[in-house]
């Protein structure tokens, strides 16, 4: 098991009270909080002051931890002999085949909430297992129909000992169709395993959806741009436009101004239940940059032949 | 081989609803401070009514982040997570408008 050096990464003597502790802990986590901190490597960091301060926040931890004696960072060490009878699960089997060697020192200290009280063992608590959370980035096309994602896991999961070692896991996760950017989703019961009967953590999605090159979506609803020529504007035209679906005839009517939303009713992202929402083309009014002499001659017939003036409203 | 286990995810939206009580399992937040939340106006319980009440699961994300901002920050005061909460709240409408808008 390779040591960390606690008290060296929050910065504080190996005797500090536990206010100096946290008082130390919060001025590293407003200067490393991934939302708070410009740092480079901010979540990294935080996630090592994090680990510290979990483990020396708590007296029954910092005494374990204590115990441990003090090592050089990184330095391969085993704990004292008896330190799991005292702190830990006892082993079985006569402890004869028992090994520290692959444990984290956080999965450690993490399987030891609620064990140690006073160097008694408390075996028939109870204990949640961790949730875990994980970003996934999926096209539109893929939230439009829903997916399926896996996930590669590395878990720390109690041995036949009760200690936490990490396993490799591989999770399936259905994504239902209709999600959308920064929604959240739980999938029970793939986090961590509990311990002592406690219930399996959860596993909880950060959804990320990649920008379309022709929708937008807000909640259900999507919006698309629709380009009109002058004259489809004025006069009113029917037009093929692409939906997720399928491409469809919307019908614009005479009049169309720009910015106006055209409805095409249901054809946004669907839930599994059946809820939709709509598609709406917003009305852009397109202008040829290429005109030839007679279409700019038909241009200045119609210039010369209405009163109509959009900047009525200015004057 | 690894072997793999497959799952369904459920949307946390205003759809589904939670009780009190599973809003604290998943939040990993007491219940005195989930009721502080309520009373300062960073949640809202879909149904009111005591033990009984019920929130939208979309709560369950809010009282994630409140629990995180506690951990994070190593908070005392539950009514300082709550105004945090709400100024982050206003943050992510007003980014939510700005998306919209651009």
């Amino acid at each position: 098991m390779k040591y960390k050096d606690y008290y060296a990464t929050l910065g504080v003597a190996r005797d500090a009270s536990e206010d100096e502790i946290k008082k130390a802990y919060r001025k590293l986590a407003r200067k490393y909080h991934p939302d708070v901190s410009k740092e480079t490597d901010a979540e990294e960091k935080f996630k090592e002051v994090s680990e510290a301060y979990e483990t020396l926040r708590d007296k029954e931890k910092r005494a374990a931890y204590d115990n441990l004696g003090s090592h050089a960072p990184g330095e391969q060490f085993q704990p004292p002999p008896g330190w799991e009878r005292s702190f830990g699960e006892q082993p079985s089997g006569g402890g004869g085949s028992f090994s520290f060697d692959d444990v984290d020192l956080a999965d450690l200290f993490a399987g030891l909430r609620g064990r140690a009280r006073s160097g008694a063992r408390r075996p028939e608590m109870k204990i949640p297992g961790q949730d875990f959370e994980a970003a996934v980035r999926i096209s539109f096309d893929q939230a439009y129909k829903g997916t399926e994602v896996e996930f590669d896991m590395s878990v720390a999961e109690p041995d036949e000992n009760g200690v936490l070692r990490r396993v490799p896991r591989k999770v399936r996760v259905r994504i239902p169709k209709g999600v959308t950017g920064g929604q959240k989703l739980r999938v029970p019961g793939k986090g961590g395993k509990g311990i002592n009967g406690g219930r399996d953590g959860d596993l909880y999605l950060d959804i990320d959806v990649e920008s379309h090159p022709l929708y937008r979506a807000e909640g259900l609803d999507l919006y698309m741009d629709l380009p009109l020529a002058p004259w489809e504007a004025v006069l009113g035209a029917s037009v093929e436009v692409p939906t997720p679906a399928g491409r469809v005839t919307l019908k614009v009517p005479p009049g169309t101004q720009a910015g106006q939303k055209l409805r095409l009713s249901g054809r946004g992202l669907e839930r599994p239940d059946g809820t939709s929402g709509h598609l709406y083309a917003v009305a852009q009014i397109a202008v040829p940059t290429v005109v030839d002499e007679r279409q700019r001659a038909l241009y200045g017939e119609l210039r010369d032949a209405t009163a109509f003036n959009p900047r009525a409203h200015m004057v | 081989m690894v072997k793999i286990e497959s799952s369904t995810a459920l949307l946390l939206d205003d759809r589904g609803t939670v009780t009190v009580a599973e809003l604290v399992e998943q939040s990993g937040l007491s219940e005195d401070e989930l009721s502080v939340l309520v009373d300062c106006g960073a949640l809202e319980p879909r149904e009111r009514g005591g033990a009984s009440r019920r929130f939208s699961a979309r709560c369950v994300v809010t009282a994630r982040t409140a629990r995180r901002l506690r951990d994070d920050f190593a908070l005392d005061d539950t009514h300082a997570v709550a105004i945090l909460l709400r100024l982050m709240q206003r943050i992510e409408a007003l980014e939510r408008e700005l998306r919209r808008t651009r």
